[in-house]
């Protein structure tokens, strides 16, 4: 029935990590993007 | 330590358990203990007796038990039935399951209510009160079991769902399904004895029960409590509900919702000053 | 440049009330000619509803009983309403004055968004006169999030009508009263700001408890997390559309000035929309992982998911984008269009289509929840469309130049430049 194992509930922190620094990489060069080119502010 | 010998120990526990058990009902204080029922599930013959006498208890219209053939399907409960046996085929042959309210210890039905419809006695019954209840059925989104029915052809329409006979153990009284089941697979009790009862059978007969009591964990821990011969999933019961109780869920965010309050308008009103220029306002 | 009429011209206050009910326009118009047959049938059904029981007109049944009234009239209405807090919070908090002249119709698509579709709410419940239940005191709920959900709207309806309520002022002529309420603006924009974070999220709260019901796909503990910044980029575009709408419906009524503004305008929003989009792709990524949702994937739920995630987030997240770079209103308003589906979709897999998504039986809404559903938005654009065409909402109000009101004409000038 019932089985008791050890569960690790934070197996995906690495890859978390991984996807969060990936993830500001590609805001710096989507917010880059959305800059038009030559385009007012 | 064999499994032989645990058992061995164990039931001497049992029978200490069984002594307390004496004990706590002496104590007649008015403890704000919750009332339960422990449904053994190996003993009940699908007689449904509990139908019969829920009904009329509570003015439904009462069920041809003996001709109706209602457990040729597998039926939930509704508007009008405020609990029903379901009939299993499983490896160890037919089961029958009795199906109702599981009158939660923390109940997500009334978490989720937003006048205090649905109510939590200090007994333990979970009952729904009428005059407060605004038919949001909110109550039927969050509880677990989907136990909550509404009546949805009604101008004045209720929910309708298992009260635990809640008048009747004001009166002292048990409830009526417990009472009218002729075989004791009902037992009505506090919890705390009915798990020590439960334990016990399952100690006493490894071999005709799974090791689990379902509700003992369930959502946070039920009133009702199941004992079974098969693993609970082939007898209609969810065993993926986790054993979290479920106002837990809503927790963080109603707590955060103060410091929400407390600290966005300053915040705001800040950013508006950090923007301003000086000749303004 | 139009006049406001005003009640000392007209003498009297009914008088007024009565010069200003009538209608103008063409009453011909195949908006007209479609909504009032809609909106007459939605009543009749209504008394049916409320007379046989909600089972009568609906396909509600014990295992949904949130259906598309729930699902779309008020969980999807509130995100598209979210472009009131988003714009007030830009223009009063961040005094970005370059979006001043929509701030009013946004905000009154916002006011009137919230009384219709939390009006909604309640033609949904069972026992609608209790509603006054958690409202008086005499049972409040405080431990359920509806509770805080409906407070909230109702405390949102009320800023958001003192937000607008200096337009009223304007229309009826009450210069103090209208100064008063101005002074009042940053206070209930803060008030309404705070609140709109609170019930957006407190939305997706809602179906925290339902955790074994949803579908695990669209189930997560952050999901008051994701209708928040959801209804951000859903606000937005609400407002791109609405304001390319009534611009071209309302012609009439615009500063032809503003017209060279409103293309900036539209690009502004959308680099918002789309920087909004790509935060909330990427928590929904970071969910989607902790989870390891990855064996999911393989299911029809998994292509349904990707078509939400991917076709209707990412795609119009970068369409925003090239719409920005571009300078391109046409690809905007349609990343606009294909964020909202996205958002319709969004909500109702979550309060519907994945909502017992285990179960043999489906809900799909009867011709008669359309229907109603229908008559709401229609009798919301009825009333949209007299409060627009009677007091200054997309025009400015020339006869009180006294205080404040040069501003967002400076700005527009400027920005126009
Ligand atoms: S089983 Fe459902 S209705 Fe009964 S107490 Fe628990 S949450 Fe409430
Ligand atoms: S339907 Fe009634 S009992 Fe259920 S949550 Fe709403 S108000 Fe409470």
């Amino acid at each position: 029935m019932e089985t008791y194992t050890y569960v690790n509930i934070f197996e995906t922190k690495g890859l978390e990590y991984l996807l969060l620094m990936s993830f500001l990489v590609l805001l710096v060069l989507f917010v880059r993007y959305l800059r038009e080119p030559g385009g007012k502010d | 330590m064999n499994r032989r010998d645990f058992l061995k120990v164990t039931g001497v526990a049992g029978m200490a358990l069984t002594g307390t058990d004496a004990k706590g009902s002496e104590s007649s204080s008015p403890s704000p203990e919750f009332y339960g029922v422990l449904v053994d599930t190996t003993r009940c013959i699908g007689c449904r007796a509990c139908e019969k006498a829920c009904a009329t208890e509570h003015d439904f219209p009462v069920p041809d038990i003996a001709n109706d053939g209602a457990l040729e399907t597998q039926r939930d409960t509704s508007e009008t039935a405020w609990t029903v046996v379901n009939r299993f085929d499983t490896s160890e042959g037919e089961v029958f399951v009795k199906k109702q309210c599981m009158h939660c210890w923390q109940p997500a039905c009334t978490a989720a209510c937003l006048t205090n419809a649905m109510y939590k006695t200090q007994e333990g019954p979970v009952i729904w009160r009428s005059r407060k209840c605004m038919g949001c059925r909110f109550c039927m989104v969050s509880c677990p079991f989907d136990i909550p029915k509404f009546e949805y052809h009604e101008w004045n329409p209720k929910i309708q769902k298992c009260n635990f006979c809640f008048d009747r153990l004001q009166e002292g009284k048990k409830p009526a399904c417990v009472e009218a089941c002729p075989t004791d697979a009902l037992m009505f009790g506090m919890k705390r004895d009915l798990m020590e009862i439960a334990r016990v059978r399952i100690y006493n007969h490894p071999e005709r029960y799974v090791h689990k009591i379902y509700g003992e964990h369930e959502v946070g821990g039920t009133g009702w409590l199941y004992l079974s011969a098969v693993p609970f999933e082939e007898v209609g019961f969810r065993t993926d509900l986790g054993t979290t109780p479920y106002p837990e869920y809503t927790r963080d965010f109603l707590y955060g919702v103060p410091l929400v309050l407390f600290g966005l308008p300053a915040l705001l009103y800040g950013m508006n000053q950090m923007t301003g220029s000086d000749n303004e306002d | 440049m139009s006049r406001v009429t005003t009640i000392s011209e007209q003498g009297g206050f009914w008088s007024f009330l009565r010069s200003q009910l009538r209608p103008r326009g063409k009453i011909l118009t195949p908006f007209n000619v479609i909504s009032v047959p809609i909106i007459l049938l939605g009543l009749g059904i209504l008394v049916v509803r409320f007379t046989q029981g909600l089972g009568s007109v609906t396909n509600l049944s014990q295992e949904y009983p949130w259906g598309f009234w729930i699902g779309f009239d008020v969980i999807t209405g509130v995100a598209f309403a979210g472009g009131a807090y988003t714009i007030t919070f830009a223009v009063y908090i961040m005094r970005m004055e370059k979006y001043h002249p929509i701030v009013r119709a946004t905000v009154l698509n916002g006011l009137l968004a919230y009384i219709f579709y939390a009006g909604a709410l309640a033609l949904d419940l069972g026992r609608p006169w209790n509603i006054i239940n958690p409202i008086i005191g005499n049972s409040f709920g405080f431990n359920s999030v509806l509770f805080l959900v409906s407070w909230h709207f109702l405390l949102y309806m009320l800023a958001e009508l003192l937000e607008f309520s200096p337009v009223v002022a304007e229309w009826l002529g009450a210069r103090r009263a209208r100064r008063i309420l101005s002074a009042m603006t940053l206070a209930t924009v803060i008030f309404g700001v705070t609140l709109s974070c609170l019930h957006q999220s407190g939305l997706g709260a809602l179906y925290l408890m339902a955790k074994p019901k949803i579908h695990p796909l669209w189930y997560s503990e952050f999901i008051p997390i994701f209708f928040l910044v959801s209804s951000i980029f859903a606000g937005l575009s609400m407002v791109i559309l609405e304001g390319t709408l009534s611009h071209r419906v309302f012609k009439d009524q615009i500063d032809p000035k503003k017209h060279h503004s409103f293309e900036d305008l539209v690009i502004g929003l959308a680099k918002g929309a789309a920087i909004a989009m790509f935060v909330y792709y990427f928590f929904r990524a970071l969910i989607f992982l902790h989870d390891k949702q990855w064996t999911l994937l393989r299911s029809g739920w998994g292509a349904w998911y990707l078509l939400e995630i991917i076709g209707l987030v990412l795609i119009p997240c970068f369409m925003f984008a090239y719409g920005v770079r571009h300078r391109s209103l046409g690809i905007i308003k349609t990343a606009a269009v294909l964020t909202l589906v996205g958002i319709v979709l969004n909500r109702l897999n979550i309060s519907i289509i994945a909502y017992n998504w285990y179960l043999p039986v489906r809900y799909y809404p009867s011709w008669q929840e359309i229907v109603v559903t229908m008559m709401v938005v229609s009798a919301e654009i009825w009333v949209f469309r007299w409060i627009v065409l009677r007091m200054p909402v997309l025009r400015e109000a020339h006869e009180l130049p006294s205080d404040t009101q040069e501003k967002p004409e400076r700005a527009a000038a400027a920005a126009s430049l």
